[in-house]
C-alpha cells in the first residue's frame, strides 16, 4: 500500500494557494477580495484532497467507504466554518461559526466511532462554553464604530499583520502535512490492547456475554423481536464506546481525574475572585483613535454584578 | 438470530484506521489548528482571539481521536476529556479577565494593552 505522496510539491502548491486565498479573505482596508479568496481557498482544499486521494486504498481503509464520504463532508464544513470564524468582522458571527466548527468536528468523531466524545463535545463546547462566550460578547458590547453604533469596530475590520501571519500559519501547515504523510509510512504498531472479551471477563462480571445475551433474550421475549431490530443486533461480546472510555478513564487515570477536579475548582475560585475584583475605571482616551462618548466613568462600571 | 446479526455489523464497528485514512484526519486537524493560529495572530478583538484558541483545541482533539482509532485503544479519547476540562477552565478564567480588561479601557482591542507598564 502506498502511503507517501508521489508528488509532495503539489500539496505545497495547494498550501500556497490556500495562503493567498486566506490573505485575500482577511478583513483589511486594501486588497480585500472575498470572492477571489474564497475561490482560492476552496480550490486549494480540493487540490490537496485530490493529491491525498491517491494514497487511499479503499480495500483496506479501516473504515467503511460510506463513513469516509462523511469525512469529506464534515471536514469541508469544519474548514469552511473555521475560515469564517477568523474573517467575520462581528464577534457574534465568529462565535456562531465556531458552533459550526464544533458540530462538524463532532461529526468527524462519529465517523471515527468516538460517540461519547462527539456528544460530550457538542454538550460542553456548543452548549456551555459558547453560551459563556455569548454572555461575554453581550456584557462587553462596545459602542460600535466611531460614528454609527451599528458599524463594525475599527479593530475588527483591520487585521494585524495579515501577510506575515498567513505565511507563518500556512508554513506550519505544510510542515505538519509533510510529517503526517511521512510519519505514517511505518507499520501500525497496533495496540497491545486486550480484546473486549477478556476485559469483560476480567473486570465486568455483570456484563459477560451470557448475562447480556440473557438480558437481550428476555427483552426480545417481552417485545416483538421483529419490531425492534436494534435489540436484536446488539453485540454482547463488544464493549460500547462509552464503556471503553469509562474503563480507561477510571482504571488508568484515576489521579488525572482528581487533578482535573482540582483544576476546575481552582478555575472556579479564580473566576469568583476575578468577578469580585473592583476595577477602577481609567477614563483614558481610546488608543485606537475611535472616540468614545465622554463620561463613561459612571458608577455602574464598578464591580461585575 | 442473535448470533447471526453481529457479523454484519462488525465491519462498521471495528475502526482501526489505515495509514492513509489517518493522514486525512491529521490533515484536517492540522488545517483547523493552523487556522486557529492565524486567527489568534491576526485578530485584534480579545474575544475572537480566545475563540481561535478554542479552535486550536478542536484541531488537537480531532488529531487525538484519529490516533486513538488508529491504535485501536481509547487513550486518545480519554486524553480529549482532560483537554476539554482544561479548555472549560481556561474559557471561564479568560472570559472573566476579558470582562475585567474591557471595564478598564472600554474597548476589546488587544492593542490597547500593548504597553504593559500600566
Amino acid at each position: 500500500m502506498q502511503t507517501t505522496l508521489t508528488n509532495p510539491l503539489a500539496i505545497y502548491l495547494a498550501v500556497l494557494a490556500g495562503a493567498f486565498g486566506l490573505w485575500c479573505l482577511m478583513p483589511k482596508p486594501r486588497h480585500h477580495r472575498p470572492l477571489l479568496g474564497g475561490l482560492f481557498a476552496a480550490g486549494a482544499l480540493g487540490i490537496a484532497w485530490l493529491v491525498m486521494y491517491e494514497t487511499l486504498d479503499f480495500a483496506d481503509l479501516g473504515l467503511s467507504v460510506t463513513a469516509f464520504v462523511y469525512y469529506y463532508v464534515f471536514s469541508a464544513i469544519a474548514i469552511g466554518s473555521a475560515i469564517m470564524v477568523i474573517i467575520a468582522t462581528k464577534p457574534v458571527h465568529s462565535a456562531l461559526w465556531f458552533v459550526m466548527v464544533v458540530l462538524a468536528s463532532a461529526g468527524l468523531f462519529l465517523v471515527l466511532s468516538a460517540e461519547f466524545m462527539a456528544f460530550a463535545m457538542v454538550i460542553i463546547y456548543a452548549g456551555a462554553i459558547l453560551v459563556t462566550y455569548m454572555f461575554v460578547i453581550m456584557l462587553a458590547a462596545s459602542a460600535g464604530g466611531p460614528n454609527d453604533p451599528g458599524e463594525d469596530e475599527v479593530f475588527d475590520v483591520q487585521a494585524r499583520e495579515p501577510g506575515a501571519a498567513v505565511f507563518a500559519g500556512l508554513l506550519m501547515l505544510a510542515v505538519l502535512l509533510t510529517l503526517s504523510f511521512d510519519a505514517s509510512n511505518r507499520p501500525n504498531p497496533l495496540a497491545a490492547s486486550p480484546p473486549d472479551r477478556e476485559v469483560i471477563a476480567e473486570i465486568l462480571p455483570n456484563r459477560t456475554a451470557d448475562v447480556v445475551r440473557g438480558r437481550i433474550e428476555a427483552e426480545i421475549a417481552r417485545l416483538d423481536p421483529t419490531a425492534s431490530p436494534v435489540i436484536a443486533q446488539a453485540d454482547p461480546d463488544r464493549l460500547s464506546n462509552v464503556e471503553k472510555v469509562g474503563l480507561d478513564l477510571f482504571q488508568s487515570h484515576p489521579l488525572g481525574i482528581e487533578l482535573a477536579g482540582i483544576v476546575l475548582l481552582v478555575a472556579l475560585i479564580g473566576a469568583v475572585v476575578i468577578a469580585k475584583t473592583r476595577v477602577e475605571d481609567h477614563p483614558e482616551p481610546r488608543p485606537s483613535g475611535a472616540a468614545h462618548p465622554a463620561g463613561h466613568d459612571a458608577p455602574e462600571t464598578q464591580g461585575l454584578s | 438470530m442473535i448470533d447471526a446479526a453481529p457479523t454484519s455489523l462488525a465491519p462498521l464497528l471495528a475502526v482501526s484506521l489505515s495509514d492513509a485514512a489517518l493522514g486525512h484526519f491529521q490533515a484536517t486537524a492540522a488545517v483547523l489548528f493552523c487556522l486557529g493560529l492565524v486567527g489568534f495572530v491576526t485578530r485584534r478583538n480579545l474575544i475572537v482571539m480566545f475563540l481561535c484558541t478554542e479552535m486550536m483545541f478542536q484541531g488537537v482533539a480531532i488529531s487525538l481521536i484519529a490516533f486513538s482509532a488508529y491504535h485501536g485503544n481509547v487513550t486518545g479519547q480519554t486524553f480529549v476529556i482532560f483537554v476539554l476540562t482544561i479548555a472549560a477552565a481556561e474559557a471561564a478564567l479568560a472570559l472573566g479577565l476579558v470582562v475585567m480588561l474591557f471595564r478598564r479601557r472600554r474597548t476589546l482591542d488587544a492593542e490597547a494593552w500593548a504597553q504593559l507598564h500600566d
